[in-house]
Parts: C-alpha cells; sequence; structure tokens
C-alpha cells in the first residue's frame, strides 16, 4: 500500500490542557496512519486519551502540536469553514450514546448532513431524491417501518442504526466509531456491528474504531493501542 | 359595578357562548398567523444564505418546545396591549383637543386693559379680522366675572364649584349668537343633551325667553343660559330667575369699584365638551352684558363710552396650514390699522391651552414607557427560555459541529428561534391590538352587559364611545421595537450557543 492510500494522518499529536494555571498532557505526541478502506481499532484503558484522539482527528478539538491530514491536506491549518466542509464530506460520526436530535424524526435525522451542506432553496430542490437515499439507508437497516418515529420512541440499537445511516448518508471515505456498541447488549451490538462492517466493506470505507473488546478488535485488520497519552502501532508497515 | 355600585350576579349563559365564540375565533387567528409565518419562513429562507438545518430545526424547536410560547404570548401581550392603550390615550387626548378648542375657535385675539380711555370697537376689529381671506369666521367676546343669587334673594349662596363647596366668580360670556355659533362650537353645546340642566327651547334664537316665562310679569327682559353643572349646583328650572352681580368700576368708592346686580331669567343650560366651562360660564347677549355693566337698561341704547368687547374668537378656513402664520400677520394688520394697540395679543388656541395639552401629551408618553417595560420584560423571557435551551440543546450543538456546522450556524439556528417569537408575538399582537383598539367600545358594552358591572362611566367624559385613535405610525414602531427588542435579546444566548465548545457539548451525558 503507498502513501498515496493514507487517507487519514496523524503527525506527533500533542494535546494539553490547562488546568488551574498548570498544563497537564493528555497526548504525548500520537501518530496513526489509516489507509483507505483499512478497518483499524484503536484499544486502551479509560483515561489513554482514546477520546481526545478521536475529537483532533475527527476535527473537533485543535491539537497543541502535530498535525492531521485528511486525503493530504493539512486540516487543522484550514479556515474554520474548510475544517466544518471537511467533517461534513470527508467524515463520519458514530457515537457510543448514538447523539441523535430529539425533535426529528429517524428519517430527518438521516439528512441533517445534507441539511447543513445546503442552503433551503437547494435542499428543497433535491428534497425528493435526498428523502429517497435516506428511506433506502434506513429500510436497509430494517428501520422502513420506523421513519417517522423520533429518537425517544426508538430502541438502543435502532437508535444506532439511525445513527449508523447518518453518518454514511454522505458516503464519506473515514467513518470513527467511537465504541458504538458500548451502550447496546451484546446481541443488539452484535446486529449493529455486522451492519457496520457490511457497508465498511461495501463502501470501501477507512473505518477507525475505538473499542474495549478484544473480540471487536479481532475482526480489524489492525490494532493500535492507546497508554498515556501514547500509540502503539498506529504506524502502517 | 353597576349603577349603583354593586357587581353583577354573574356572566349571562348567551354572553358564554358569546365568548366561547370570540376565544374560537381567535384560536383560528392565531393558528392562521402561525401559519402567516411559516410560510414568510419558507419564503424568506429561499433567498437567505444560510443552511437549511437554521429553518428547519429552528421550526422544530419552537414547535416541540412549549416554553417557548411563554416568549410567544409575553411578546404578543406586550405589544397588544401597547397598540390597544395607547390608541385610546390617542382617542382621549384628541378627545380633549376637540373639547377644549370647541369653546375657544381656532385664534383667539386677547384685547388686554390699558392706559387708553377709548373702548375697543368691536365692529371695526372684526371688519378688519373677516377682511383676511384665511379666516371663516369671528365673533366678538364680552368676558366679566359675576357672581349669582337665586330668585329669593334671603337665603342667597354664590358659588361656582360645587365639588370644592366654595365660593367663586363664574364667568359671564357676552356674546353675538349668530357670530359665536360659525365661530365656535356654541351650536353644540345647545343641542348636546345636558346631564343635569335643561336645554333651551329653541337652539336658533337661545336667549329667546323660555315657554316657562310669564310675559305678563314683564320683567326681567333678558335671558341667559347657563353652564349644565352650575345649573345643577343652582338647583334651576327653566324660567327660574336668578340675580347676577358684577363689580363695576367706580372711581368714588373707597375701593375703586363697586357691585351691580340685575335680574335674568334662565333660558335653559349648555352642556359644552369642557367640565370647566359647565361649572362656571353663563351666556348671555353681548349688547345686554354690555348694557348691565354700563348701567343702562335693557331696551336703552348702549353708551358711547360702554366697553363692548373682551376678546375676538376666530376660525380658520385652515388652522393646521394657516394658523401660526394668521395668528403673527393678522395682530400686525389690526395694530396697523389702529383697531387694537400694542398690549393685544393675538394667541392660537394651542399657545392659550398650551401647558394642559403638554401635561396630556406627558401622560400619554409616560404610559408608552412605562407599557414599553411590559415589552422589555417579555422580551427577557424570551432571552431566560433561549438561555435555558442553548444549555439544554448543548449536546446538539456538539452534534451539528461534528456533522459540519461552523459556530455561525448554531447562531442562526437559536437567533432564528427568537425570529419566530418576535414574528408570530409581533404579528399577532398588532393584529388583536388593533382590533380590539377600534372595537373597544362594542367590547367594553358587551362586558358591562356579559358581567353586569359598569367598566366605563360615560356620564364622567362628555364622549359617549371610549375613543380610540389607531395610527400607523405608533403601529409600525411598537411592532419594529418589539422586533428589534427580542432579537436582540435573542442575540445573546444565540452568541452563547455559537462560543460552545463541540468537545464538552458531546461529552454532555
Amino acid at each position: 500500500m503507498t502513501s498515496s492510500e493514507i487517507v487519514l494522518r496523524a503527525r506527533d499529536v500533542k494535546k494539553s490542557y490547562r488546568i488551574a494555571r498548570r498544563e497537564l498532557p493528555i497526548l504525548h505526541g500520537c501518530d496513526l496512519e489509516l489507509a483507505r478502506g483499512e478497518r483499524l481499532a484503536l484499544m486502551g484503558p479509560s483515561g489513554a486519551g482514546k477520546s481526545t484522539f478521536l475529537h483532533v482527528l475527527g476535527l473537533l478539538d485543535r491539537p497543541t502540536a502535530g498535525s492531521v491530514e485528511i486525503d493530504g491536506d493539512d486540516a487543522w491549518r484550514l479556515p474554520l469553514e474548510g475544517r466544518a466542509r471537511l467533517r461534513n464530506e470527508r467524515l463520519g460520526f458514530v457515537f457510543q450514546f448514538y447523539h441523535l436530535v430529539a425533535e426529528l424524526t429517524a428519517l430527518e435525522n438521516v439528512l441533517l448532513p445534507a441539511m447543513i451542506r445546503w442552503n433551503s432553496f437547494t435542499f428543497d430542490s433535491k428534497k425528493a431524491e435526498l428523502q429517497e437515499r435516506a428511506r433506502g439507508l434506513l429500510g436497509r437497516f430494517g428501520l422502513q417501518e420506523r421513519l417517522k418515529h423520533r429518537p425517544p420512541q426508538l430502541s438502543g440499537g435502532e437508535r444506532q442504526r439511525v445513527a449508523l445511516a447518518r453518518a454514511l448518508f454522505h458516503d464519506p471515505p473515514i467513518l470513527i466509531a467511537d465504541e458504538p456498541t458500548g451502550n447496546l447488549d451484546r446481541e443488539t451490538g452484535e446486529k449493529v456491528l455486522e451492519l457496520l462492517f457490511e457497508e465498511q466493506a461495501r463502501r470501501q470505507l477507512s473505518l477507525l474504531l475505538v473499542t474495549h473488546d478484544e473480540r471487536l478488535a479481532a475482526r480489524c485488520e489492525r490494532v493500535a493501542r492507546m497508554d498515556a497519552g501514547r500509540i502503539h502501532n498506529g504506524l502502517r508497515g | 359595578m353597576n349603577e349603583t355600585g354593586e357587581f353583577g350576579a354573574g356572566m349571562r349563559p348567551e354572553a358564554l357562548l358569546e365568548l366561547a365564540l370570540a376565544l374560537g375565533g381567535f384560536a383560528l387567528f392565531a393558528a392562521l398567523v402561525v401559519g402567516l409565518a411559516y410560510l414568510i419562513m419558507r419564503v424568506l429562507f429561499l433567498a437567505v444564505p444560510a443552511p437549511a438545518v437554521v429553518r428547519f430545526l429552528s421550526w422544530r424547536y419552537l414547535i416541540h418546545r412549549p416554553t417557548n410560547l411563554i416568549g410567544v404570548v409575553g411578546i404578543f401581550l406586550g405589544v397588544g396591549a401597547l397598540i390597544m392603550i395607547l390608541s385610546i390615550m390617542t382617542g382621549f387626548l384628541d378627545q380633549t383637543r376637540k373639547s377644549m378648542r370647541g369653546s375657544l375657535s381656532d385664534l383667539m385675539l386677547i384685547l388686554r386693559a390699558s392706559d387708553r380711555r377709548r373702548p375697543f370697537d368691536a365692529e371695526k376689529i372684526l371688519e378688519v379680522v373677516r377682511a383676511d381671506p384665511r379666516v371663516a369666521a369671528a365673533s366678538a367676546h364680552l368676558s366679566w366675572p359675576c357672581f349669582i343669587t337665586r330668585q329669593g334673594g334671603n337665603s342667597m349662596f354664590m358659588l361656582s364649584d360645587p365639588q370644592l363647596s366654595r365660593n367663586a366668580f363664574v364667568q359671564l360670556a357676552g356674546i353675538d349668537v349668530d357670530d359665536e355659533k360659525s365661530a365656535t362650537e356654541f351650536h353644540a353645546s345647545l343641542v348636546r343633551p345636558p346631564i343635569y340642566g335643561e336645554s333651551v327651547a329653541d337652539p336658533r334664537n337661545p336667549f329667546a325667553p323660555p315657554p316657562e316665562y310669564d310675559a305678563t310679569v314683564g320683567m326681567p327682559r333678558a335671558s341667559v343660559i347657563v353652564g349644565d353643572q352650575l345649573f345643577d349646583a343652582h338647583r334651576l328650572r327653566r324660567g327660574d330667575f336668578i340675580t347676577l352681580i358684577i363689580p363695576v368700576r367706580d372711581e368714588q368708592s373707597e375701593y375703586g369699584f363697586a357691585a351691580k346686580e340685575r335680574e335674568f331669567v334662565v333660558a335653559g343650560s349648555f352642556r359644552s365638551s369642557e367640565n370647566e366651562m359647565d361649572l362656571e360660564r353663563v351666556y348671555l347677549d353681548r349688547g345686554q352684558l354690555a348694557r348691565f355693566m354700563a348701567g343702562a337698561n335693557e331696551d336703552d341704547p348702549l353708551p358711547a363710552k360702554a366697553t363692548s368687547v373682551s376678546q375676538v374668537l376666530i376660525k380658520l378656513h385652515d388652522y393646521e396650514r394657516d394658523g401660526d402664520a394668521t395668528a403673527e400677520e393678522l395682530l400686525d394688520k389690526l395694530r396697523d390699522s389702529g383697531v387694537v394697540d400694542g398690549n393685544c395679543l393675538l394667541v392660537t388656541w394651542e399657545q392659550f391651552r398650551g401647558s394642559l395639552l403638554g401635561a396630556i401629551e406627558n401622560e400619554r408618553v409616560l404610559l408608552g414607557i412605562m407599557l414599553s417595560l411590559v415589552l422589555l420584560v417579555a422580551c427577557f423571557t424570551v432571552f431566560a427560555i433561549l438561555s435555558m435551551m442553548v444549555s439544554e440543546k448543548r449536546r446538539d450543538i456538539g452534534i451539528l459541529t461534528a456533522l459540519g456546522a461552523t459556530p455561525r450556524l448554531s447562531l442562526l439556528v437559536f437567533l432564528a428561534i427568537g425570529f419566530w417569537d418576535a414574528l408570530i408575538g409581533a404579528i399577532l399582537g398588532a393584529c388583536t391590538g388593533v382590533v380590539l383598539a377600534i372595537k373597544i367600545d362594542g367590547i367594553e358594552r358587551w362586558l358591562s352587559d356579559a358581567l353586569d358591572v359598569q367598566i366605563f362611566n360615560r356620564a364622567v367624559y362628555i364622549f359617549d364611545t371610549i375613543p380610540s385613535v389607531v395610527e400607523v405610525l405608533p403601529v409600525t414602531a411598537i411592532v419594529l421595537g418589539a422586533f428589534l427588542c427580542t432579537l436582540l435579546f435573542a442575540a445573546i444566548p444565540a452568541w452563547r450557543a455559537a462560543s460552545l465548545d463541540p468537545v464538552d457539548a458531546l461529552r454532555n451525558e
């Protein structure tokens, strides 16, 4: 695999927080590479800095030092709008706690990335096509009867499937999943994982999966381990 | 309370039905306004280059969060109350201005006492005044203070202010009926139904002896018309005799003046648009007053040196356009022609009543300021509700950011909620306020009837309906003010939403 196939690269990422005039380092120079279509598991104990690293990679939290490249672009050097566009078009997020908007139906939640990307005029002109895509995606995830349901009316597994549909709606090349089954029972978690891996394989997505589950990590092509703000086996090769 | 001062037994069953229908109509109207706001939103956002999620999510938050209704209702009540009360206050001010002007006409020439011994010549003054093409009519007045005593003498009481039981002078106003009718609201005061008194028998010839007058008695020969309240204070009846006592100059007297008295017959009462006038004024023929003051008999020719005029009331064709200029130029003309001297004044009725008009206008402004506080509270409610919502929706803000939203988008979502609050509240409030202001008299009558309670006591005022004037400019200013104020207050929590750290927001479980 050549370096041009690397879609996500973190170089010497450091992050520290200033608390009560003291610098509290969280990440001590983390390196990570994710190739196109690769399935990478990131493991580590609680407090190792996984979530912080994920937020830096997801362009939500600026690193103190280091760089994050997405398709070769140094993302943290881009202006605010540029980073927002990257998050919208190139990254898909799946969170442990689903993070759906309670006031919106399942269908509307899936359409959120499109509503953020386009203005009202464009969105309205594409609405029928977009809704059809969202319906198709939710239908494939077994939620065709739940399109008009709001998150509080859905089970945990259904909510996570809606969240997965939302993350995949724009067909992003990179999917970041933060303990996607952490809040589900084993059986439901399995079903969600099956969907996740199936879509990842079908779409040739680059998947970065944060998990505590060794069995789940074993199903990934590569496992990077994080401990006390340092990453082992983050680079390919 | 009803007229006896007691509250009614309760609401009539038909009134309950009418109330239910009115409330149903209002609910339908409110639904229409919400629909209208939605349409405005759709159209507006087609033109605004904001992401579709702003329109979509702000409307959804608005509809799904009942607390937002509090903000909408607050703005609705504030705008509605402000428009309704200001319109009624404007109506009151308008009516008061009319009533204050009624007895005065547009301009007033005040012939002040000077060193000259020669009395003013009313005819010559009127000739110069009427020669001005801007003048529509003019009427000479002779005003003089007097005391009133009732026929029968021994139990004499003199008063002009029954509310304070205080003895005081009343004002005799000598007028020429036809001139007075064309220059002032005199005729209207004769035909307006009296509250306490008795109208004159023939308003076309008001100083004619009343039907109750026994002509065979032969005395007195002249009539007076008494203000409605003064009529009541003296327990007068049409055809009664009263004695007027006036002070006149007497250089041989120790005090420089002496008293003269003469008996008059009461031809009836008048009801002007001013409480004070009805309490203090007595009309009689100008020539009769001049003769009385000069000591001549009723049928005698007017003595050459008799004072026959003290003011001239002037009505213009277009007061708004010519009032100030005419007042200035006409006085110069009168002085140049030598019929008046430098001591005389020519003022507009507004200058004459300036302090009172200013006081009423001040009241209106003060009421406006106080009611604006209601709006301010409503805006603060919107601020409080949106601040709470931003705290509750921290996670949503994080989700939107993760999905590609910028802080500007988060700001717009919450600003748009304030926008809908302001739009719906202001439209609803403006429409309701205008309808209530226009229909206030009917509403008051309906409520009084339904509750058997007298809400507006018409006997206290000279107008029989609750006055209300809806002006476009103040209504527009109130609606725009409420709208901008709400947006300003909504901008603070919206800015807070924009400055939230998305990572903190996503951790918020």
